[in-house]
């Protein structure tokens, strides 16, 4: 069946519904929130967002999407340019490589196995701008923090990019 | 039938052979950004520059609902105490009318003294009000980023204070941006006087949110509770500004409680004092509004993160200000 120059439009612009929720959850995560404590506390959203659509739709998120999201989150936060993008290439990496262990798992597996994974993430990153800012390494406990509140956060965020899947991303 | 499946299979297996060869160039690419970052200080801060202009518009629209829910809260529990607040500041008020009288006489001396010693009068300084958009920070860094740039006169190395105290300096300034080094920051050595002896010392930024004392000439001199000021060494702040307190005191630390607070960070007041540490010092471009507007504009959630109780916050008495509507 042959598409129309609008139907074409509309299929791409769905197929770019990952990035922008990517994006969207990397700006978001930058925002004030005014809670106590919380300005030492970065979330790593776009990480929850690439972790979900690597299992999901990994054919709408490639190496391309992560390296720019990190690469930007990089040159808004100030952090080394590069640490970000590094961090979200690995984890999308094993993602990519444990497909076969996400296979019709509950939701609690991919939970657990996010919480891992953020931990690596926030250690990696830990270790990378420790060694590339000026300032050296940061206290340790400010990264755990983010990593819980991450993972923590994770259900909602699901939650979320599901949601989107359904009702944005389904052929009419 | 068979020649169709192994057309697949070569496809897919070309596939997988392009994404690891795209993963290995990518990881590469970061590691050369990485290196470049350290080398090419110049064209970083461009980037930096260009991407935080072009998304704060975006940050702005994002921050809007967390800053009106806090701004809520915050009146909600104003409301509930607003009857013994209100007697509380009927007596702060009656108490400083008398101070006002007597500043009043304390200036008039004042002037009569400078005039009569021909003391060269410090140059005025101005202030532009902008609001946080964003909390670049978080474990890795102290810092956040503002919805006022270049065009609003702001200049790096400017300094930033809240209602409580000072907030930190202009790192990087984009014509609609600028991204404020907090004094929390791991990469924050300010140079301050610390209790009524002026005790010489460098408050150091670790991320956390108590700042430490670095070589304290006098050690002994210094008590929690003290206060600490900038000392105005380095040309970098002006001598007196409202910095802390000294909360605790262990063995070889001294850590200080800042008087701002970066979760309460809604409002910031970006001071140009004139300083030589300021680069590119950019007053003569102001917008005209911002030149000759005599009036201190403070928007309604600044206010309300700005406590009036505390005396050494009140900005310079020379300041003229400019608010950007926003």
């Amino acid at each position: 069946m042959q598409l129309t120059p609008l139907q074409r439009v509309d299929q791409s612009l769905r197929r770019q519904i990952p990035l922008l929720f990517t994006l969207s959850l990397m700006l978001f995560a930058l925002t004030p929130t005014h809670i106590p404590g919380m300005s030492h506390v970065t979330p790593m959203y776009a990480l929850a967002a690439i972790y979900f659509w690597s299992i999901y739709r990994p054919d709408l998120i490639g190496y391309g999407t992560s390296f720019t999201i990190g690469l930007l989150d990089d040159l808004i936060t100030g952090a080394p340019l590069g640490c970000t993008a590094l961090v979200l290439l690995a984890c999308q990496q094993i993602v990519f490589h444990q497909q076969k262990f996400f296979n019709a798992k509950p939701f609690g597996v991919f939970w657990l196995a996010f919480a891992v994974l953020a931990l690596g993430a926030g250690v990696l990153k830990w270790l990378c701008v420790g060694l590339f800012a000026p300032g050296g390494f940061t206290p340790f406990t400010d990264m755990f923090a983010a990593v819980l509140i991450t993972a923590a956060v994770y259900p909602v965020i699901a939650w979320v990019l599901a949601h989107a899947q359904i009702k944005l991303m389904a052929q009419p | 039938m068979r020649q169709q499946t192994g057309q697949i299979s070569r496809f897919g297996t070309l596939k997988s052979l392009l994404q690891r060869f795209a993963f290995l160039a990518l990881i590469g690419l970061t590691f050369a950004l990485m290196l470049i970052g350290k080398a090419d200080t110049v064209l970083l801060e461009r980037a930096r520059i260009a991407v935080t202009d072009a998304v704060t518009p975006l940050l702005r629209v994002m921050s809007e609902p967390a800053s009106a829910i806090a701004s809520t809260i915050s009146n909600i529990r104003e409301l509930g105490a607003i009857r013994t607040e209100n007697a509380a500041l009927r007596e702060v008020n009656a108490r400083l009318m008398q101070w006002q009288s007597l500043a009043q006489k304390l200036d008039s001396e004042n002037r009569d003294l400078r005039q009569q010693l021909a003391v060269v009068p410090e140059p005025p300084s101005r202030f532009v009000t902008a609001r946080v958009v964003a909390d670049t920070g978080g474990a890795f860094a102290q810092s956040v980023i503002v919805n006022a740039g270049s065009g609003d006169g702001v200049a790096k190395g400017q300094v930033v204070m809240s209602g409580e105290g000072l907030v930190g300096r202009v790192m990087q300034v984009g014509v609609h941006s600028a991204r404020v080094l907090l004094i929390s920051d791991i990469n924050s050595r300010l140079p301050v006087l610390v209790g009524e002896s002026g005790t010489r010392a460098i408050m150091a930024g670790d991320n956390g949110a108590r700042p430490r004392l670095l070589y304290l000439s006098a050690k002994t001199a210094v008590a929690p509770g003290d206060k600490v000021v900038t000392s105005g060494d380095a040309d970098a702040f002006p001598v007196g500004l409202p910095v802390g307190r000294v909360a605790r005191m262990g063995e070889g630390t001294v850590e200080v409680e800042p008087y701002m607070s970066s979760d309460k960070l809604q409002y910031v007041r970006i001071f140009d004092f004139g300083l030589a540490n300021t680069v590119a010092n950019t007053t003569s471009t102001l917008p005209a509004a911002a030149r000759v507007s005599p009036a201190v504009v403070v928007p309604a959630g600044a206010a309300a993160s700005a406590p009036a109780a505390t005396p050494a916050a009140a900005p310079p008495a020379a300041a003229t200000a400019s608010a950007k509507p926003r």
